[in-house]
Protein backbone atom coordinates (compact mmCIF):
# COMPACT_ATOMS: atom_id res chain seq x y z
CA UNK A 1 0.00 0.00 0.00
CA UNK A 2 1.18 3.54 -0.75
CA UNK A 3 1.81 6.24 1.85
CA UNK A 4 -1.28 8.25 2.87
CA UNK A 5 -1.95 11.24 0.61
CA UNK A 6 -1.13 14.71 1.90
CA UNK A 7 -4.55 16.32 2.12
CA UNK A 8 -5.09 19.70 3.78
CA UNK A 9 -7.99 20.25 6.13
CA UNK A 10 -9.77 22.34 3.50
CA UNK A 11 -9.18 19.75 0.78
CA UNK A 12 -10.50 17.03 3.05
CA UNK A 13 -13.61 19.09 3.70
CA UNK A 14 -14.22 19.57 -0.02
CA UNK A 15 -13.68 15.89 -0.74
CA UNK A 16 -16.03 14.90 2.09
CA UNK A 17 -18.64 17.31 0.74
CA UNK A 18 -18.22 15.96 -2.77
CA UNK A 19 -18.58 12.35 -1.64
CA UNK A 20 -21.60 13.18 0.48
CA UNK A 21 -23.33 14.93 -2.42
CA UNK A 22 -22.53 12.19 -4.89
CA UNK A 23 -22.93 9.09 -2.77
CA UNK A 24 -24.42 9.92 0.62
CA UNK A 25 -21.29 8.58 2.30
CA UNK A 26 -20.34 10.59 5.35
CA UNK A 27 -16.69 11.11 6.28
CA UNK A 28 -15.72 13.21 9.27
CA UNK A 29 -12.23 14.29 10.32
CA UNK A 30 -12.05 11.18 12.48
CA UNK A 31 -11.92 9.09 9.31
CA UNK A 32 -9.21 11.16 7.70
CA UNK A 33 -6.54 8.44 7.86
CA UNK A 34 -8.92 5.85 6.41
CA UNK A 35 -9.78 8.23 3.57
CA UNK A 36 -6.21 9.33 2.88
CA UNK A 37 -5.04 5.74 2.55
CA UNK A 38 -7.57 5.00 -0.13
CA UNK A 39 -7.05 8.30 -1.91
CA UNK A 40 -3.34 7.47 -2.11
CA UNK A 41 -4.10 4.13 -3.72
CA UNK A 42 -6.39 5.76 -6.28
CA UNK A 43 -3.88 8.54 -6.99
CA UNK A 44 -1.24 5.92 -7.70
CA UNK A 45 -3.63 3.94 -9.89
CA UNK A 46 -4.58 7.01 -11.93
CA UNK A 47 -1.09 8.50 -12.12
CA UNK A 48 -1.88 11.71 -10.27
CA UNK A 49 0.95 13.20 -8.26
CA UNK A 50 -1.03 15.55 -6.04
CA UNK A 51 -4.37 15.40 -4.31
CA UNK A 52 -5.60 18.54 -6.06
CA UNK A 53 -4.91 16.99 -9.47
CA UNK A 54 -6.65 13.81 -8.47
CA UNK A 55 -9.62 15.70 -7.05
CA UNK A 56 -9.97 17.66 -10.30
CA UNK A 57 -9.97 14.31 -12.16
CA UNK A 58 -12.59 12.95 -9.78
CA UNK A 59 -14.83 16.00 -10.20
CA UNK A 60 -14.45 16.09 -13.96
CA UNK A 61 -17.29 13.62 -14.23
CA UNK A 62 -15.18 10.55 -14.81
CA UNK A 63 -17.86 8.28 -13.42
CA UNK A 64 -15.66 5.24 -13.39
CA UNK A 65 -13.27 6.99 -11.03
CA UNK A 66 -16.07 7.80 -8.61
CA UNK A 67 -17.00 4.13 -8.68
CA UNK A 68 -13.38 3.07 -8.17
CA UNK A 69 -13.12 5.36 -5.18
CA UNK A 70 -16.38 4.11 -3.69
CA UNK A 71 -15.13 0.57 -4.18
CA UNK A 72 -11.96 1.45 -2.33
CA UNK A 73 -14.08 2.61 0.60
CA UNK A 74 -16.57 -0.22 0.64
CA UNK A 75 -15.42 -3.38 -1.07
CA UNK A 76 -12.97 -4.93 1.24
CA UNK A 77 -12.90 -8.65 1.52
CA UNK A 78 -16.11 -9.43 3.29
CA UNK A 79 -15.78 -11.54 6.41
CA UNK A 80 -17.75 -12.98 9.30
CA UNK A 81 -18.86 -10.61 12.08
CA UNK A 82 -18.02 -7.56 9.98
CA UNK A 83 -19.42 -4.44 11.68
CA UNK A 84 -20.50 -6.62 14.58
CA UNK A 85 -21.73 -3.59 16.49
CA UNK A 86 -24.80 -3.80 14.25
CA UNK A 87 -25.21 -7.49 15.06
CA UNK A 88 -25.06 -6.57 18.72
CA UNK A 89 -27.63 -3.86 18.13
CA UNK A 90 -29.85 -6.44 16.44
CA UNK A 91 -29.78 -8.92 19.33
CA UNK A 92 -29.82 -6.32 22.09
CA UNK A 93 -32.23 -3.70 20.79
CA UNK A 94 -33.95 -4.45 17.48
CA UNK A 95 -35.24 -7.90 18.35
CA UNK A 96 -36.27 -6.74 21.81
CA UNK A 97 -38.50 -4.19 20.07
CA UNK A 98 -39.79 -6.68 17.52
CA UNK A 99 -40.66 -9.29 20.13
CA UNK A 100 -42.85 -6.74 21.90
CA UNK A 101 -45.29 -7.15 19.02
CA UNK A 102 -44.67 -10.84 18.31
CA UNK A 103 -45.62 -13.64 20.68
CA UNK A 104 -43.20 -16.51 21.39
CA UNK A 105 -43.44 -19.14 18.69
CA UNK A 106 -43.88 -16.54 16.01
CA UNK A 107 -41.34 -16.09 13.20
CA UNK A 108 -38.68 -13.39 13.09
CA UNK A 109 -37.63 -12.75 9.49
CA UNK A 110 -34.23 -11.24 8.69
CA UNK A 111 -33.00 -10.28 5.23
CA UNK A 112 -29.42 -9.78 4.13
CA UNK A 113 -29.43 -7.91 0.83
CA UNK A 114 -27.01 -7.88 -0.84
CA UNK A 115 -25.54 -10.95 0.80
CA UNK A 116 -22.53 -11.46 -1.49
CA UNK A 117 -20.91 -14.85 -0.75
CA UNK A 118 -22.90 -15.44 2.40
CA UNK A 119 -20.72 -14.16 5.23
CA UNK A 120 -23.39 -11.73 6.42
CA UNK A 121 -26.44 -14.03 6.59
CA UNK A 122 -24.38 -16.82 8.20
CA UNK A 123 -22.93 -14.28 10.64
CA UNK A 124 -26.46 -13.23 11.57
CA UNK A 125 -27.38 -16.86 12.19
CA UNK A 126 -24.31 -17.61 14.31
CA UNK A 127 -24.62 -14.36 16.23
CA UNK A 128 -28.23 -15.06 17.14
CA UNK A 129 -27.51 -18.64 18.16
CA UNK A 130 -24.70 -17.40 20.37
CA UNK A 131 -26.03 -14.11 21.70
CA UNK A 132 -29.81 -13.86 21.62
CA UNK A 133 -31.35 -15.34 24.74
CA UNK A 134 -34.76 -15.80 23.13
CA UNK A 135 -33.36 -17.72 20.22
CA UNK A 136 -35.24 -20.88 21.21
CA UNK A 137 -38.58 -19.17 21.71
CA UNK A 138 -38.97 -17.85 18.17
CA UNK A 139 -38.61 -19.29 14.71
CA UNK A 140 -35.91 -17.40 12.88
CA UNK A 141 -35.90 -17.19 9.12
CA UNK A 142 -32.85 -15.74 7.42
CA UNK A 143 -32.81 -14.94 3.70
CA UNK A 144 -29.77 -13.82 1.74
CA UNK A 145 -30.29 -12.12 -1.63
CA UNK A 146 -28.01 -10.72 -4.25
CA UNK A 147 -28.22 -9.66 -7.88
CA UNK A 148 -25.16 -11.78 -8.76
CA UNK A 149 -25.96 -15.46 -9.24
CA UNK A 150 -22.28 -16.43 -9.02
CA UNK A 151 -21.93 -15.15 -5.47
CA UNK A 152 -25.24 -16.76 -4.56
CA UNK A 153 -23.94 -20.14 -5.67
CA UNK A 154 -20.85 -19.64 -3.52
CA UNK A 155 -23.01 -18.52 -0.60
CA UNK A 156 -25.13 -21.65 -0.81
CA UNK A 157 -22.01 -23.81 -0.81
CA UNK A 158 -20.82 -22.04 2.33
CA UNK A 159 -17.11 -22.65 1.88
CA UNK A 160 -14.78 -20.02 3.32
CA UNK A 161 -11.08 -19.33 3.67
CA UNK A 162 -9.04 -18.19 6.65
CA UNK A 163 -9.47 -14.49 6.03
CA UNK A 164 -13.25 -14.73 5.99
CA UNK A 165 -13.15 -16.42 9.40
CA UNK A 166 -10.54 -14.14 10.98
CA UNK A 167 -13.01 -12.44 13.36
CA UNK A 168 -14.44 -15.71 14.66
CA UNK A 169 -12.93 -17.43 17.68
CA UNK A 170 -11.48 -20.92 17.16
CA UNK A 171 -14.30 -22.19 19.33
CA UNK A 172 -16.95 -20.72 17.02
CA UNK A 173 -15.18 -22.07 13.95
CA UNK A 174 -15.03 -25.52 15.54
CA UNK A 175 -18.73 -25.47 16.40
CA UNK A 176 -20.18 -24.09 13.17
CA UNK A 177 -17.75 -25.25 10.46
CA UNK A 178 -16.03 -28.40 9.41
CA UNK A 179 -12.61 -28.29 7.76
CA UNK A 180 -12.34 -29.33 4.12
CA UNK A 181 -8.55 -28.96 4.08
CA UNK A 182 -5.98 -26.70 5.73
CA UNK A 183 -7.26 -23.57 3.99
CA UNK A 184 -11.00 -24.05 3.68
CA UNK A 185 -13.93 -24.59 6.02
CA UNK A 186 -17.56 -25.29 5.23
CA UNK A 187 -20.53 -24.17 7.29
CA UNK A 188 -22.24 -27.15 8.94
CA UNK A 189 -25.11 -28.45 6.87
CA UNK A 190 -27.74 -27.76 9.55
CA UNK A 191 -26.85 -24.09 9.45
CA UNK A 192 -26.06 -23.92 5.75
CA UNK A 193 -29.38 -25.39 4.71
CA UNK A 194 -31.37 -23.20 7.05
CA UNK A 195 -30.44 -20.01 5.20
CA UNK A 196 -32.27 -19.48 1.92
CA UNK A 197 -30.55 -17.61 -0.90
CA UNK A 198 -32.32 -15.87 -3.76
CA UNK A 199 -31.57 -13.59 -6.67
CA UNK A 200 -33.07 -10.16 -6.15
CA UNK A 201 -32.46 -6.81 -7.79
CA UNK A 202 -33.28 -4.19 -5.17
CA UNK A 203 -34.69 -1.78 -7.71
CA UNK A 204 -37.11 -4.33 -9.15
CA UNK A 205 -40.30 -4.12 -7.12
CA UNK A 206 -41.65 -7.42 -8.43
CA UNK A 207 -38.51 -9.19 -7.24
CA UNK A 208 -38.33 -7.62 -3.79
CA UNK A 209 -42.02 -8.34 -3.18
CA UNK A 210 -41.42 -12.05 -3.77
CA UNK A 211 -39.45 -12.15 -0.53
CA UNK A 212 -42.29 -10.91 1.64
CA UNK A 213 -41.85 -8.64 4.64
CA UNK A 214 -39.09 -8.70 7.22
CA UNK A 215 -38.49 -7.66 10.80
CA UNK A 216 -34.89 -6.61 10.12
CA UNK A 217 -33.06 -5.90 6.87
CA UNK A 218 -29.32 -5.59 6.50
CA UNK A 219 -28.64 -3.54 3.38
CA UNK A 220 -25.07 -2.39 3.69
CA UNK A 221 -22.97 -0.50 1.18
CA UNK A 222 -25.12 -0.89 -1.88
CA UNK A 223 -27.41 2.15 -2.08
CA UNK A 224 -24.38 4.38 -2.54
CA UNK A 225 -23.85 2.80 -5.95
CA UNK A 226 -27.25 3.87 -7.23
CA UNK A 227 -28.12 7.17 -8.83
CA UNK A 228 -30.72 9.34 -7.11
CA UNK A 229 -33.65 7.87 -9.02
CA UNK A 230 -32.70 4.23 -8.41
CA UNK A 231 -31.92 5.00 -4.79
CA UNK A 232 -35.44 6.36 -4.28
CA UNK A 233 -36.95 3.27 -5.91
CA UNK A 234 -34.76 0.95 -3.82
CA UNK A 235 -35.67 2.83 -0.64
CA UNK A 236 -39.37 2.42 -1.43
CA UNK A 237 -38.87 -1.26 -2.18
CA UNK A 238 -37.06 -1.71 1.12
CA UNK A 239 -39.84 0.16 2.90
CA UNK A 240 -42.33 -2.24 1.32
CA UNK A 241 -40.16 -5.17 2.42
CA UNK A 242 -40.28 -4.18 6.08
CA UNK A 243 -43.09 -4.96 8.47
CA UNK A 244 -44.41 -1.81 10.14
CA UNK A 245 -41.96 -1.12 12.96
CA UNK A 246 -39.26 -3.19 11.21
CA UNK A 247 -35.65 -2.01 11.02
CA UNK A 248 -33.09 -1.52 8.31
CA UNK A 249 -29.34 -1.39 8.92
CA UNK A 250 -27.15 0.42 6.38
CA UNK A 251 -23.36 0.61 6.07
CA UNK A 252 -21.55 2.79 8.59
CA UNK A 253 -20.98 5.60 6.08
CA UNK A 254 -24.52 5.61 4.70
CA UNK A 255 -27.52 7.68 5.73
CA UNK A 256 -31.11 6.82 4.83
CA UNK A 257 -32.20 10.29 5.91
CA UNK A 258 -30.55 11.69 2.83
CA UNK A 259 -32.23 9.16 0.55
CA UNK A 260 -35.81 9.05 1.77
CA UNK A 261 -38.07 10.62 4.41
CA UNK A 262 -40.06 7.39 4.69
CA UNK A 263 -38.03 6.00 7.60
CA UNK A 264 -37.49 7.07 11.20
CA UNK A 265 -33.97 7.39 12.54
CA UNK A 266 -33.35 5.22 15.62
CA UNK A 267 -30.24 5.80 17.70
CA UNK A 268 -29.26 2.81 19.80
CA UNK A 269 -26.11 2.45 21.89
CA UNK A 270 -24.34 0.35 19.27
CA UNK A 271 -25.68 1.67 15.99
CA UNK A 272 -27.88 4.12 14.17
CA UNK A 273 -30.55 2.26 12.22
CA UNK A 274 -33.76 3.19 10.41
CA UNK A 275 -37.30 2.06 11.08
CA UNK A 276 -40.43 1.81 9.02
CA UNK A 277 -42.93 3.80 11.10
CA UNK A 278 -45.55 1.79 12.91
CA UNK A 279 -48.17 4.27 11.76
CA UNK A 280 -48.27 6.31 8.59
CA UNK A 281 -46.28 9.55 8.56
CA UNK A 282 -48.40 12.33 10.04
CA UNK B 1 -31.91 -25.48 15.75
CA UNK B 2 -34.47 -22.65 15.80
CA UNK B 3 -33.63 -21.53 12.29
CA UNK B 4 -36.31 -22.20 9.71
CA UNK B 5 -36.37 -21.96 5.97
CA UNK B 6 -39.41 -21.08 3.90
CA UNK B 7 -40.25 -20.72 0.25
CA UNK B 8 -40.62 -17.34 -1.38
CA UNK B 9 -43.97 -15.83 -0.60
CA UNK B 10 -46.67 -15.52 -3.19
CA UNK B 11 -46.55 -11.92 -4.35
CA UNK B 12 -49.68 -9.83 -3.98
CA UNK B 13 -51.72 -9.59 -7.13
CA UNK B 14 -50.06 -6.99 -9.28
CA UNK B 15 -51.99 -3.88 -10.07
CA UNK B 16 -52.49 -3.82 -13.77
CA UNK B 17 -54.18 -1.50 -16.16
CA UNK B 18 -54.84 2.18 -16.19
CA UNK B 19 -58.38 1.86 -14.90
CA UNK B 20 -57.44 -0.08 -11.76
CA UNK B 21 -54.53 2.16 -10.93
CA UNK B 22 -56.52 5.31 -11.64
CA UNK B 23 -59.35 4.09 -9.40
CA UNK B 24 -56.95 3.18 -6.60
CA UNK B 25 -55.09 6.47 -6.87
CA UNK B 26 -58.34 8.39 -6.45
CA UNK B 27 -60.38 6.25 -4.08
CA UNK B 28 -58.10 3.60 -2.61
CA UNK B 29 -56.95 3.07 0.95
CA UNK B 30 -53.56 4.47 1.97
CA UNK B 31 -51.83 1.25 0.95
CA UNK B 32 -53.73 1.00 -2.33
CA UNK B 33 -52.84 4.59 -3.22
CA UNK B 34 -49.20 3.91 -2.32
CA UNK B 35 -49.13 0.82 -4.55
CA UNK B 36 -50.96 2.62 -7.34
CA UNK B 37 -48.62 5.60 -7.22
CA UNK B 38 -45.65 3.26 -7.52
CA UNK B 39 -47.24 1.21 -10.31
CA UNK B 40 -48.22 4.28 -12.34
CA UNK B 41 -44.62 4.76 -13.47
CA UNK B 42 -45.02 1.67 -15.65
CA UNK B 43 -48.12 2.89 -17.46
CA UNK B 44 -47.98 4.58 -20.86
CA UNK B 45 -50.19 7.37 -19.52
CA UNK B 46 -48.74 7.31 -16.02
CA UNK B 47 -47.83 10.98 -16.22
CA UNK B 48 -51.47 11.99 -16.57
CA UNK B 49 -52.48 9.99 -13.50
CA UNK B 50 -49.57 11.17 -11.44
CA UNK B 51 -50.12 14.84 -12.32
CA UNK B 52 -53.70 14.58 -11.16
CA UNK B 53 -52.66 12.74 -8.00
CA UNK B 54 -50.17 15.50 -7.21
CA UNK B 55 -53.10 17.93 -6.93
CA UNK B 56 -55.23 15.87 -4.59
CA UNK B 57 -52.95 13.61 -2.58
CA UNK B 58 -52.03 14.95 0.87
CA UNK B 59 -50.39 11.92 2.52
CA UNK B 60 -46.61 12.62 2.56
CA UNK B 61 -45.75 8.94 2.12
CA UNK B 62 -47.89 8.61 -0.98
CA UNK B 63 -46.72 11.94 -2.36
CA UNK B 64 -43.20 10.59 -2.01
CA UNK B 65 -44.17 7.59 -4.15
CA UNK B 66 -45.80 9.89 -6.72
CA UNK B 67 -42.61 11.95 -6.93
CA UNK B 68 -40.47 8.85 -7.34
CA UNK B 69 -42.70 7.62 -10.15
CA UNK B 70 -42.47 10.98 -11.87
CA UNK B 71 -38.68 10.78 -11.56
CA UNK B 72 -38.76 7.29 -13.07
CA UNK B 73 -40.70 8.51 -16.10
CA UNK B 74 -38.28 11.42 -16.12
CA UNK B 75 -39.58 13.63 -18.92
CA UNK B 76 -39.52 17.44 -18.78
CA UNK B 77 -43.30 17.25 -18.24
CA UNK B 78 -42.68 15.21 -15.12
CA UNK B 79 -40.35 17.88 -13.79
CA UNK B 80 -42.94 20.50 -14.70
CA UNK B 81 -45.52 18.67 -12.59
CA UNK B 82 -43.25 19.01 -9.57
CA UNK B 83 -42.33 22.67 -10.02
CA UNK B 84 -45.40 24.17 -8.28
CA UNK B 85 -44.24 22.58 -5.02
CA UNK B 86 -41.06 24.66 -5.15
CA UNK B 87 -43.34 27.64 -4.38
CA UNK B 88 -45.17 25.94 -1.52
CA UNK B 89 -45.27 27.55 1.91
CA UNK B 90 -44.76 24.07 3.35
CA UNK B 91 -41.02 23.44 3.71
CA UNK B 92 -41.57 19.66 3.55
CA UNK B 93 -43.21 19.99 0.15
CA UNK B 94 -40.42 22.24 -1.09
CA UNK B 95 -37.78 19.80 0.13
CA UNK B 96 -39.61 16.84 -1.42
CA UNK B 97 -39.90 18.64 -4.75
CA UNK B 98 -36.24 19.53 -4.69
CA UNK B 99 -35.26 15.92 -3.98
CA UNK B 100 -37.49 14.69 -6.79
CA UNK B 101 -36.01 17.16 -9.27
CA UNK B 102 -32.53 16.08 -8.22
CA UNK B 103 -33.54 12.54 -9.14
CA UNK B 104 -34.38 13.61 -12.72
CA UNK B 105 -31.52 15.97 -13.57
CA UNK B 106 -31.98 15.82 -17.33
CA UNK B 107 -35.68 16.64 -17.06
CA UNK B 108 -35.00 19.41 -14.56
CA UNK B 109 -32.29 20.92 -16.77
CA UNK B 110 -34.88 22.01 -19.30
CA UNK B 111 -36.53 24.21 -16.68
CA UNK B 112 -33.44 25.62 -14.99
CA UNK B 113 -32.98 28.76 -17.12
CA UNK B 114 -36.57 29.82 -16.41
CA UNK B 115 -36.28 28.94 -12.73
CA UNK B 116 -33.11 31.00 -12.41
CA UNK B 117 -35.04 33.97 -13.84
CA UNK B 118 -38.12 33.39 -11.70
CA UNK B 119 -39.56 36.55 -10.08
CA UNK B 120 -39.52 34.77 -6.69
CA UNK B 121 -36.00 34.88 -5.22
CA UNK B 122 -36.72 31.80 -3.10
CA UNK B 123 -37.34 29.81 -6.26
CA UNK B 124 -34.15 31.16 -7.81
CA UNK B 125 -32.27 30.16 -4.68
CA UNK B 126 -33.59 26.58 -4.86
CA UNK B 127 -32.78 26.51 -8.56
CA UNK B 128 -29.14 27.28 -7.76
CA UNK B 129 -29.09 24.15 -5.63
CA UNK B 130 -30.53 22.11 -8.50
CA UNK B 131 -27.74 23.33 -10.77
CA UNK B 132 -25.36 21.32 -8.58
CA UNK B 133 -26.57 18.14 -10.26
CA UNK B 134 -25.88 19.36 -13.79
CA UNK B 135 -22.72 18.62 -15.79
CA UNK B 136 -19.90 20.90 -14.65
CA UNK B 137 -19.71 23.01 -17.83
CA UNK B 138 -23.45 23.67 -17.97
CA UNK B 139 -23.58 24.38 -14.25
CA UNK B 140 -20.72 26.87 -14.56
CA UNK B 141 -22.50 28.79 -17.31
CA UNK B 142 -25.82 28.93 -15.50
CA UNK B 143 -24.25 30.12 -12.26
CA UNK B 144 -21.96 32.62 -13.94
CA UNK B 145 -25.07 34.26 -15.33
CA UNK B 146 -26.61 34.38 -11.84
CA UNK B 147 -23.50 35.99 -10.37
CA UNK B 148 -23.46 38.58 -13.15
CA UNK B 149 -27.07 39.74 -12.97
CA UNK B 150 -29.16 38.52 -10.01
CA UNK B 151 -30.18 41.40 -7.75
CA UNK B 152 -30.60 39.31 -4.62
CA UNK B 153 -27.50 38.77 -2.53
CA UNK B 154 -28.93 35.55 -1.07
CA UNK B 155 -29.40 34.05 -4.52
CA UNK B 156 -25.85 35.00 -5.45
CA UNK B 157 -24.64 33.44 -2.19
CA UNK B 158 -26.41 30.21 -3.12
CA UNK B 159 -24.71 30.29 -6.52
CA UNK B 160 -21.36 30.96 -4.86
CA UNK B 161 -21.82 27.96 -2.56
CA UNK B 162 -22.45 25.63 -5.50
CA UNK B 163 -19.61 27.11 -7.53
CA UNK B 164 -17.25 26.66 -4.59
CA UNK B 165 -17.96 22.98 -4.81
CA UNK B 166 -18.24 22.42 -8.54
CA UNK B 167 -16.08 25.18 -10.04
CA UNK B 168 -12.39 25.73 -10.53
CA UNK B 169 -9.97 28.69 -10.30
CA UNK B 170 -11.44 30.04 -13.55
CA UNK B 171 -14.51 31.30 -11.68
CA UNK B 172 -12.46 33.54 -9.35
CA UNK B 173 -12.93 36.67 -11.54
CA UNK B 174 -16.69 36.06 -11.54
CA UNK B 175 -16.68 35.94 -7.78
CA UNK B 176 -14.77 39.21 -7.59
CA UNK B 177 -17.21 40.90 -9.99
CA UNK B 178 -20.14 39.66 -7.95
CA UNK B 179 -18.57 40.94 -4.73
CA UNK B 180 -18.17 44.34 -6.38
CA UNK B 181 -21.93 44.42 -7.14
CA UNK B 182 -22.79 44.03 -3.44
CA UNK B 183 -20.20 46.11 -1.59
CA UNK B 184 -22.35 46.50 1.52
CA UNK B 185 -23.30 42.87 2.07
CA UNK B 186 -21.00 41.28 4.68
CA UNK B 187 -22.49 37.77 4.39
CA UNK B 188 -22.01 37.58 0.63
CA UNK B 189 -18.52 39.04 0.99
CA UNK B 190 -17.74 36.31 3.53
CA UNK B 191 -19.16 33.56 1.30
CA UNK B 192 -17.17 34.83 -1.68
CA UNK B 193 -13.97 35.07 0.36
CA UNK B 194 -14.34 31.49 1.62
CA UNK B 195 -15.15 30.22 -1.89
CA UNK B 196 -12.21 32.16 -3.30
CA UNK B 197 -9.85 30.61 -0.77
CA UNK B 198 -11.12 27.15 -1.55
CA UNK B 199 -10.98 27.55 -5.31
CA UNK B 200 -7.71 29.45 -5.22
CA UNK B 201 -6.09 26.57 -3.41
CA UNK B 202 -6.51 24.45 -6.53
CA UNK B 203 -3.77 24.33 -9.17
Amino acid sequence: MTEPAQVTKEEFRRLAEFLYRRTGMVFTESKRYFVERRISDRMAATWHASFSEYFAHLRSGAQSEVEHLINAFTINETYFYREDHQLECMSKDLLRERTLVKPPGDTIRIWSAPCSTGEEPYSIAIWLLENWRQVDTYNIEIVGSDIDTRVLKAAAEGIFGKRALMRLSPDLVARYFHPLDEERWQILDDLRLSVRFSRVNLIETKETRLEGRFDVIFCRNVLIYFDDESRRVAAENLYDSLLPGGYICLGHTESMSRISPLFEVCRFSNAIVYRRPREKIA
Amino acid sequence: MPLIRSSPTKPPSPQEGTETIERDLEHGTDDQRWDAARAAAQLPDGLRLLRRAMFVERDPRIREAILTSLARIGTPECAEAVLPDLRSDDSRLRAAALDALRAMPAAAAVHLPALLHDPDPDVRLLACDLVRGQPAAAAGQLLADVLARDREANVCAAAVEVLAETGGPNVLPLLEQCAARFPGDPFLAFAIRVAGERLGAQP
